[in-house]
């Protein structure tokens, strides 16, 4: 038995996870999907999956307490034996939505799923179409883990296995609390203003995980990077997504004549130094920015606010402060954490989950063999805040994820979002 | 307040100094940044630096990859920016 240190961002996921097994939301799971044009490889997928399983005791990790110094940490029993890769029948069309929306809720056609990560291959048509299933737990692994996970994948070679990481130095609890106390006070700021999300006291919980994929074509992901490079230059893209994704749930209160005068986004931001070879638990730290609803009435000015405040969470120094809160925070108990976030915030956690997790398997075009069409990620959200929108690529051409629980947001509303994404993106008009 | 001198060793310090970047290798005039670890959180600081340290404000849409690809090529922007503010 070893032990790996846990960071924060793993004590607010398997904080989250407790929330949504004791609200009836299940378990945090996503669902990556590989389209590709010809039959992957089943010996190179066979063996980089095997490997993966051998390098990586964190996939039969659990995250428990550490009496000594009470903190956080994975417990790991050794390697687990790798779940064989499901090769399903050759159909005439790929799997659909039913299939996705079982995996989000951690099940296949047999049962539940028995191991923190699956994987399903999906022959269809008559051109010799496959669509791979990658079905993963959020609190194992994120946005960046499953991009670094698919590039070990993608050759079947995986290396030579991860580095131990070193515990986290430990500080004193008063220097913690100083470093959290200007964000604290932010938050607490927000809350008298009154922020919503999708979900608002009153509207179901237990609903279950939907999505829609917006799947720009390569003319219109030309165009939206266009736009991005004018408006953010070359680099900054996330205040460009965030822009896009905030001014959405803009429209949603719009449209329903709900006021929240802010929109907290809890903004997913890459840990430094962290080894590419650590694919299981998080890559990232939480950004908080705190937007002006009113602020977002164009992209143009939707942008240059979010960059604004940007600077001015950086300035503030909000992702230390954020990790400082999270570190006093996990000395509650799991299934308390996200209770007393809501408790102290109006019953919300924030108003949106949004992340751009950029380019699946950057300078490749092949998956195992197979020529790649598109890849993308649907993970499952938890109400509240009821919504999600994430952002990705494939060789140039993007995709927006928006995902949602049943019940908080209707057809017609993800429809409506939809076309001012479009627009947003592209800068075309929707007719 | 006087201005900072703006030249490549400047900007190396600078990057180094606010631990924008940590290299394993010493820093040169001519080193790739992005491959030093220079992503969009460094690029943020280090657009909080420059306005601090040399008075000069970058809007985003002047931020590229040319332009930031070395210590070199970013002190040549920042110093005909200045040049052109004066």
């Amino acid at each position: 038995m070893s032990i790996l240190p846990a960071t924060t961002v793993d004590f607010f996921l398997a904080g989250l996870e407790a929330f949504m097994r004791r609200s009836g939301q299940g378990t945090h799971w996503g669902v990556t999907v590989l389209r590709l044009e010809g039959k992957p490889d089943a010996q190179t997928l066979t063996q980089g999956w095997e490997e993966i399983h051998a390098q990586h005791p964190m996939l039969g990790a659990r995250l428990k307490r550490q009496w000594l110094g009470w903190r956080w940490v994975w417990e790991t029993r050794g390697p687990i034996k790798a779940p064989a890769i499901c090769w399903h029948p050759a159909q005439a069309l790929p799997p659909d939505e039913a299939v996705i929306h079982e995996r989000l809720l951690g099940r296949s056609s047999v049962g539940a799923l028995t191991s923190p990560l699956w994987m399903e291959v999906f022959p269809w048509g008559a051109d010799g179409g496959h669509v791979i299933l990658l079905t993963w737990r959020h609190a194992l692994l994120d946005g960046t883990g499953v991009n670094l996970l698919l590039e070990k994948l993608a050759t079947g070679a995986c290396g030579a296995g991860p580095p131990v990481p070193a515990m986290p130095r430990r500080e004193s609890m008063a220097r913690v609390y100083k470093r959290a106390k200007p964000l604290t006070d932010r938050l607490h700021e927000m809350t008298s203003k009154g922020c919503l999300s999708a979900w608002m006291k009153g509207m179901p919980m237990g609903g279950g995980p939907e999505y829609r994929l917006i799947e720009l074509s390569a003319e219109e992901s030309a165009k939206a990077t266009a736009r991005l490079r004018t408006l953010c230059g070359d680099f900054m893209q996330m205040p460009f997504y965030a822009a896009v994704a905030a001014r959405a749930l803009r429209l949603l209160h719009e449209q329903r004549g709900w006021k929240s005068p802010e929109i907290h986004l809890h903004l997913p931001i890459q840990l430094r130094g962290r080894s590419r070879e650590l694919i299981f638990g998080n890559h990232m730290g939480a950004m908080p920015l705190f937007l002006e609803a009113g602020a977002l009435g164009s992209l143009d000015l939707a942008v240059a606010h979010v960059l604004e405040k940007y600077r001015e969470s950086m300035r503030e120094g909000r992702q230390q402060a954020s990790e400082a809160l999270t570190t006093l925070a996990a000395h509650l108990p799991l299934g308390a954490f996200i209770p007393v976030v809501r408790w102290t915030n109006m019953g919300q956690i924030c108003s949106l989950f949004h992340s751009h997790t950029g380019s699946f398997l950057p300078g490749r075009a092949e998956f195992a063999g197979a020529a790649v069409q598109n890849i993308c990620t649907i993970p499952s959200v938890c109400a509240p805040p009821g919504l999600g929108i994430f952002v990705s690529d494939f060789a140039g051409q993007m995709t927006v994820t928006l995902a949602w629980r049943e019940g908080c947001v209707t057809p017609a509303e993800i429809t409506a979002m939809e076309r001012q994404i479009r627009t947003d993106l592209t800068g075309i008009a929707d007719p | 307040m006087p201005e900072v001198p703006i030249s490549p060793a400047a900007v190396i310090e600078l990057l180094t100094a606010e631990h924008i970047l940590e290299p394993q290798e010493p820093l040169t005039p001519e080193s790739d940044l992005f491959s030093m670890g220079l992503d969009s959180m460094a690029m943020m600081q280090l657009l909080l630096q420059i306005e601090e340290r040399f008075r000069l404000t970058i809007n985003p849409a002047e931020m590229t990859r040319e332009r930031f690809a070395t210590a070199s090529a970013l002190a040549g922007f920042l110093g005909e920016k200045r040049r052109l503010a004066a």
